[in-house]
């Protein structure tokens, strides 16, 4: 058995008295330490799929396990426990606390995780230890993706989730969030799942994922994988 | 506005109902809360209003010290405007019940302050009555029982007690309810205990003393077009009872007259029964004169009589007597011849004897001789009897001796002859002495016999007199004591003449002294039932001008919150719009709409609601103190409803306006990027490290927030400080108006009794009742005052007051305390002491002057020497020195203060039943009776209290849902950002609740303080003029108003939960709008 098994996965929404079908019978399998890239065009799926994987929200039926863990038997209180002990999840906005300093907007992830790596450790990972008492508004896109990804892996997760993490950067500063991306699946042996839209990503990845109409359409496994630093698009 | 626009517009309250909603809700309130307020106080007047009207309650009425009478009626219905007029009769009767007295106002049914009836039916003869329904329910009776009524005698106008009722005993008929008692109070009464508990009502019919009227009550022509206690209705009566005013002399002067004449009739017949009465005795004193005089002349002869007789007996006894005394000498000398005779019959009887001897010697010897020769005889004739022979010696013998014999014989008998000759002699003699004194003797005997009976005749001749001078003795003494009895007699008339005439006069005195009667022309105002509720209609009223202020503002910072909230969610949109081409107004427009759709349902749905529940759970409040109508009539006051929806649109719109416009001002380009989140910014609390370090991340994060939304967290201080505040003031006011009663009649009045004495007393009199009541076991303490109602005028300003003036000082039954200084204040020779309230109602202050006038309207100004602590009614406290000396006038004590031993309520009432039995009393008040119809009095404004902590609560639920939502709302993406960190749903509210909680605690805090003078502000407001509220909060009502606070937050709160758990984190994590 994989990792990471996600079994004829529906999932149906009603807008009122139509029921679209987000996911319909979406099977893959996901290894441990693979970095997986998720493409297809917009309302494919891929988002929900990440959602339902990544416990913020429930399937209409099917099954995924995560680490021997029935993600989809959990209650809503084990969910929770799920996001915060397994889950590492990247927004494409970054969703940072305004607020908060990059460093408190780790903490804010590493203190109610129990064995949570200590967040100057992990910024500096990212590169950023000298904006580490900056407020969001003080930091560039790409260097808010970055506290972003530093808030999610210093859980310590099992998975990390990525939705269009480079969605609203630049080019070049997106390639420097996948690279990093990329590194983390490579040296820290995380399992590392990527939505994006451009199908120009799927060579960094070990497995591609084809999603269309709400199904895994088509799952390829990249046998070379080129670092991020070679693809150009 | 474009079709699309419209649409939009539509679309956007479907889709943001929930703030719609919170809109539509603040205008609800405020206009609800401001249209039902203002309108409970005209619907209350409105209501008694209706019933006045219906029960034909008077418009004027008018007393008299002397009563009144058919002529008064007949004058004031010629009066303009005056519709009607009714003579009435009230009066106060006791009913006993089950041993104790119970004190009725018994009156009449009339057509005008007609009895409402409430059970049973109306009474139909003479035997019949209604009471009160609380009669029946505290005295266990039931309809058809039958009680027994006392009514002292009234006095006619002729001076006859006539009996008041036909009939004492009446059947209860039904319960019924008199408009002219709407409030609880009854009123005093001259019986029993000093209080009227009961009204009952009985038909005209029983009433006997028809004569005189005990009040008259006057309809005013069309004052039903008004509303009473309105400035127009005053205004209107007004000026009828001036008209009433200038009849007014001329009738008291007709009453006077009057009763002068009736008087004056009296009096002469009494007069002349004086002198009919004056002339008989003097006949009768005349008669008995001239029989003492017969009297003494029948006496006199009589005893001339008796002296004549007298005289008479004493010559006849002493004739007789002499005749007597002549008798006995003749006797005497005859017993004395007598007496010389016997001692000579005696010599000569001696002699007798004598010779008898003599004789009878010479017997003997013959006898012997006799004997012998006897003896030689018989021896002679002893030898012849023998035979022998006689010798003639012998014979010779024998015939000598025979001779001798016969000789001596011879001489014997001779002897014995004279012998017995002698002893007859004597014997005669002796016989014949002895017949003299015989005879002597007969004569004495006689004489004594004649003696004897002489004296007896003069005896009982003397002691007839004797008796006949006893008798007239005792005539003389009769006559003695008649003169006596007549004198005494005479006395007495002459006292009674004196007396009678002393009581003519003074009766002559009373007419002169009939009293000028004084009419009393009172209108409703004078009904103290009536007085309190449009006082406590203007309370409400007062309490509607402050209370929705605080909703219209708290909705105008709510959808100013709100809407710019949504124009901020919206900016994209209006720069949408705004680079379409859509003018300012055109795209303001939508909000607009948007605002006054919420605000106009919000309102009108508001003023229907408020309109139709604030004023009858107003009511509801009230009726428990009022026995009138058992609804309130609802109004819909467009006025009211009007103002609070014009209000709220102008705080809601303009917020609204004001929002958008600040929006409008960007360029389209800035608007259609997205709002750039908030900075966030290193508070000041982060410089000071040896804190900050101290606080834990989530404790950071806390006070970051609060610094980072400012504008929301000042809106919800404001909420919770506002709520806190007024519910501080709720408890306060309560506190405030609590404390009254303790701080007036138990640290400024220290007294039990006020007790008056009647007017008519001599000084003497009066000191002696007070020495005899200063002994009283019941009574600790006691101090004599004259105690007077006057007028303190300042400029514009009038107040009545009661003047009070010690004999000697308070002592400490009533504490006068300088208001500022709180010290203890003796009363100076010529300054007057001012209550605080009533100093404040005329703006005067300590060393300023006012001016008193006096029931006599004389006017008198005076200084102020010192401002006192006091909370019910006006005083003004002079000294005895100042008063003789401004007024010229004698101090005479009128009112005794007593302080009693601590006495239980039963002891007192007896005590108090006691001294009402005193001919000296008055009347006598009980502090602690006062203070139950004041308390009574008070729990109106407890209602208040309630009114204020339910708004209270509304307002902090409101203001705190209503900014929590916009806070969530504002953070969704934040909140849902730490959802999917894998907050735990109490972790996540913890994250805002924090937040809410330090809010809280600023927001109480500030709220206590707020609550501290919002309450002073308060109690400013809805004070009545006749009272001082004190200015205390409990320590507990500030712990009531946090734990309130508290307990609203705490709801809000666990909503808040139920929100931050809904919150979608996929849709939100989506894309930035």
């Amino acid at each position: 058995m994989s990792y990471i098994e996600f079994k004829n996965v529906c999932k149906e929404y009603k807008m009122g008295e139509i029921t679209i079908k987000a996911l319909a019978n979406a099977s893959f399998s996901i290894e441990k330490g693979e970095l997986v890239v998720i493409v297809g065009p917009s309302g494919a799926g891929k988002t929900t799929a990440l959602n339902i994987l990544g416990g913020m929200d429930v399937a209409t039926s099917g099954e995924v396990i995560v680490d021997g863990k029935r993600v989809t038997k959990l209650t809503n209180k084990e969910l929770i426990r799920y996001r915060r002990e397994d889950i590492g999840f990247v927004f494409q906005f970054y969703n940072l606390v305004q607020n908060l300093t990059a460093k408190e907007n780790v903490e804010l992830a590493t203190q109610i995780c129990k064995n949570a790596l200590e967040p100057e450790e992990v910024i500096e990972k990212v590169g950023l230890k000298d904006r580490k008492n900056n407020f969001p508004s003080q930091l560039s896109g790409g260097e808010q993706q970055r506290i972003a990804i530093a808030r999610a892996i210093a859980k310590n997760p099992k998975l990390l989730l990525c939705d269009e993490p480079t969605g609203a950067l630049d080019y070049k500063t997106g390639k420097q969030i996948l690279k990093l991306l990329q590194d983390m699946a490579r040296k820290e042996n995380m399992t590392v799942i990527i939505i994006t839209h451009n199908t120009a990503l799927a060579p960094m990845a070990d497995k591609v994922i084809h999603f269309k109409n709400g199904k895994a359409e088509k799952i390829e496994i990249n046998e070379k994988v080129i670092p991020i630093e070679q693809i150009e698009w | 506005m474009k079709r699309a626009l419209l649409k939009d517009s539509v679309k956007e309250i479907k889709n943001t109902y929930k703030k719609f909603l919170s809109i539509l809700v603040m205008a609800f309130l405020g206009v609800g809360f401001f249209a039902g307020l203002r309108a409970s106080s005209p619907d209350m007047v409105d209501t008694i209003d209706q019933y006045y009207k219906e029960q034909e309650v008077y418009d004027i009425q008018i007393l008299s010290t002397l009563g009144l009478t058919e002529q008064d009626i007949e004058e004031i219905s010629k009066i303009e405007n005056v519709e009607k007029v009714y003579g009435t009769y009230e009066i106060d009767g006791k009913i006993e019940i089950d041993n104790t007295d119970i004190v009725a106002k018994v009156l009449t049914i009339e057509e005008i302050n007609k009895p409402k009836l409430l059970q049973g039916k109306m009474p139909e003869n003479e035997q019949e009555c209604l009471v009160e329904e609380s009669f029946l329910t505290q005295n266990n009776k039931k309809i058809g029982d039958t009680i027994q009524i006392e009514i002292e005698n009234t006095t006619n106008d002729e001076g006859e007690e006539v009996e008041y009722l036909k009939n004492k005993e009446l059947k209860i008929v039904g319960t019924a309810r008199s408009p002219l008692y709407i409030s609880k109070d009854r009123g005093t009464s001259t019986l029993g205990a000093g209080k009227v508990n009961y009204y009952i009502f009985i038909p005209k019919s029983n009433i006997n003393a028809t004569e005189i009227y005990t009040n008259i009550y006057i309809k005013v022509t069309d004052s039903n077009n008004y509303t009473t206690s309105t400035t127009k209705y005053e205004e209107y009566i007004e000026t009828v009872k001036e008209n009433i005013e200038q009849i007014k002399e001329q009738r008291e002067n007709a009453r006077k007259e009057q009763l002068v004449e009736k008087a004056n009739e009296k009096l002469q017949e009494a007069e002349n029964e004086l002198n009919t009465q004056k002339q008989d005795a003097e006949t009768q004193i005349r008669d008995a004169e001239q029989q003492l005089a017969d009297g003494k002349k029948e006496i006199e002869d009589g005893e001339a009589e008796i002296e004549a007789n007298e005289k008479k007996a004493d010559t006849e006894f002493a004739n007789a007597q002499k005749q007597i005394e002549n008798a006995k000498k003749e006797i005497e000398e005859n017993e004395q011849q007598l007496n010389q005779k016997e001692q000579g019959a005696n010599t000569q009887f001696a002699q007798l004897e004598t010779q008898k001897q003599e004789l009878q010697a010479n017997l003997e010897q013959i006898n012997s001789g006799i004997a012998e020769l006897q003896a030689q005889y018989n021896i002679i004739l002893e030898k012849i009897q023998k035979g022998e022979t006689l010798t003639q010696q012998e014979e010779q013998q024998k015939i000598y001796i025979e001779t001798q014999l016969q000789e001596l014989q011879k001489t014997q008998q001779q002897l014995i002859a004279g012998i017995t000759q002698i002893e007859q002699g004597i014997e005669q003699g002796k016989q014949e002495i002895e017949k003299a004194k015989k005879q002597i003797e007969q004569g004495k005997a006689q004489l004594e016999t004649q003696e004897q009976q002489l004296n007896k005749t003069k005896t009982n001749t003397y002691s007839q007199i004797e008796e006949a001078k006893k008798e007239i003795e005792n005539a003389k003494r009769e006559i003695e004591e008649g003169e006596q009895e007549l004198e005494q007699n005479r006395q007495e008339f002459e006292q009674k003449i004196e007396d009678a005439e002393a009581e003519l006069l003074d009766a002559k005195e009373k007419v002169n002294d009939i009293e000028q009667p004084e009419w009393y022309i009172l209108d409703r105002n004078a009904n103290s039932g009536y007085v309190s509720f449009i006082q406590d209609t203007q309370s409400v009223e007062n309490i509607s001008q402050v209370f929705p202020i605080v909703f219209f503002a708290v909705a105008a910072l709510i959808s100013l919150t709100s809407m710019t909230r949504m124009v901020e969610e919206q900016r994209m949109e209006i720069g949408t719009l705004k680079a379409l081409g859509y003018n300012k107004f055109q795209i303001i427009s939508k909000y607009i709409l948007y605002a006054s759709l919420a605000s106009v349902i919000g309102g009108i749905l508001g003023m229907c609601v408020g309109f139709a529940t604030l004023p009858a759970i107003i009511w509801d409040m009230y009726s428990v103190m009022y026995e009138m109508k058992d609804k309130i009539n609802l109004n819909f006051n467009w006025q009211y409803g009007g103002l609070g929806l014009i209000l709220i649109c102008i705080c809601i719109i303009g917020s609204t306006i004001y929002s958008a416009i600040k929006e409008l001002k960007s360029m389209p380009a800035t608007l259609m990027r997205p709002k750039a989140p908030k900075k966030g910014n290193r508070v000041l609390l982060e410089k000071i490290p040896f804190i900050w370090k101290k606080l834990n991340f989530s404790q950071k994060v806390t006070i970051r927030n609060i610094f980072r939304y400012k504008k929301r967290v000042l809106m919800t201080i404001i909420g919770i400080s506002g709520c806190t505040a007024l519910i501080l003031t709720g408890f306060g006011l309560k506190d405030s108006i609590k404390a009254i009663l303790p701080n007036q009649f138990e640290n400024v009045f220290n007294y039990s009794l006020q007790i008056n004495l009647k007017d008519e007393l001599e000084e003497q009199e009066k000191q002696e009742f007070i020495t005899k009541l200063s002994e009283n076991e019941n009574i600790e303490e006691l101090i004599e005052t004259y105690m007077t109602s006057a007028v303190a005028v300042k400029n514009e300003n009038e107040e009545d007051v009661q003047i009070v003036i010690p004999k000697d000082d308070f002592k400490d039954l009533i504490n006068l305390k300088d208001i500022k200084t709180k010290q203890e204040v003796t009363l100076k020779e010529n300054e007057i002491c001012l209550t605080d309230k009533a100093a404040q109602l005329l703006g005067v202050k300590s060393g300023e002057t006012i001016i008193i006038r006096d029931t006599d309207n004389n006017e008198y100004e005076v200084k102020i020497s010192n401002i006192v602590e006091n909370y019910v009614s006006h005083y003004i406290y002079m000294s005895k020195e100042m008063y003789e000396q401004l007024l010229q006038k004698q101090y005479k004590t009128n009112v005794i203060l007593t302080k009693d031993v601590e006495l239980t309520e039963e002891k007192e009432d007896e005590f108090v039943t006691h001294l009402m039995e005193q001919k000296e009393i008055s009347s006598v008040s009980r502090i602690s009776s006062t203070m139950k119809v004041l308390d009574d009095t008070l729990k109106s404004l407890d209602y208040i209290v309630v009114i204020l902590i339910g708004a209270a609560g509304i307002l902090a639920f409101v203001v705190l849902y209503n900014l929590t939502n916009v806070n969530i709302s504002e953070r969704t993406r934040e909140l849902a950002t730490i959802k999917v960190l894998g907050f735990y749903d109490n972790e996540v509210y913890n994250y805002i609740g924090r937040e809410s909680i330090l809010l809280t605690i600023i927001g109480i805090a500030l709220g206590l303080i707020l609550g501290y003078f919002l309450n002073f502000y308060i109690i400013g407001t809805c004070e009545i003029n006749m009272l001082r509220f004190s200015k205390i909060v409990h320590p507990i009502s500030y712990l009531y108003a946090i734990l309130i606070t508290v307990a609203f937050t705490i709801i809000v709160n666990i909503s808040t939960y139920f929100v931050l758990k809904k919150i979608d984190m996929i849709e939100s994590l989506k894309s930035v709008e």
